[in-house]
């Protein structure tokens, strides 16, 4: 079976954590940023009702933290918890390790894959700061944009449409 | 200041026929249009909008 192991520090922590998790084996990881009030610090307020009070108040005094999210196999969990505990010694964390149950993964298509992005350049004069330099040109499959890697005057063009076997 | 024609050509695998061709690639100030040598599936873009920064 494997763990969604969740890793709560304050983001002065964030580093330390992730040299433990990485030390301890962990192949991916995501990272949400969040701000969070601890029940002791929670304890004793009541917020009054308008929006502007509550936000207020989690921007006074709520920490700036991080979660760290990794899926593990169960039996190295133990050892990358110990790994972290180990590193934040005397800081403030928190760590999570739900049991996952299934794991579906979808690929893109190959439909997909072949609609790939282009990237081209073309040096000269730009039409906005008249410097000649390298305006890079991206291509989607419904949209393009040609932007000046000097001044960065940007233009945007939408599909028109399309004609097969066009002369 | 005027947008002189550029014209450019890029190697991909073709939208249509799937083959890794050629693509011709033509831009002005109004239109891009992308060819495939190989099939002549076409492909037009139009201009949207334009995003200047502060001189």
């Amino acid at each position: 079976m494997k763990v969604h192991l969740r890793v709560f520090v304050e983001i002065e922590n964030l580093g330390k954590a992730m040299n433990a998790l990485v030390e301890a084996g962990i192949t991916g990881f995501y990272i949400l940023e969040y701000k969070g009030m601890s029940p002791q610090d929670w304890k004793g307020f009541s917020i009054k009702e308008d929006p502007k009070s509550a936000i207020g108040l989690i921007q006074d005094y709520a920490t700036d933290a991080v979660l760290v999210c990794s899926v593990v196999e169960e039996e190295k969990t133990d050892k990358i918890v110990e790994s972290v505990m180990e590193t934040l010694e005397g800081e403030k964390y928190t760590i999570l390790e739900v049991p996952i149950r299934r794991i579906i993964v979808n690929n893109k298509d190959l439909e997909k894959k072949r609609a790939e992005t282009w990237l081209l350049e073309k040096e000269v004069p730009c039409f906005y700061c008249g410097e000649n330099s390298v305006q890079r040109i991206r291509i989607d499959m419904n949209k393009a944009k040609i932007w000046c890697t000097n001044c960065g005057a940007s233009r945007y063009y939408l599909i028109k449409g399309v004609e097969k076997g066009g002369s | 200041m005027p947008v002189k024609k550029w014209k450019l050509e890029k190697g991909a695998n073709c939208y249509n026929c799937g083959d890794a061709t050629l693509h011709d690639i033509e831009v002005d100030e109004f239109d891009i249009k992308i060819r495939c040598r190989e099939c002549g599936f076409s492909r037009y873009y139009t201009f949207h909008m334009v995003n200047l920064p502060r001189k």
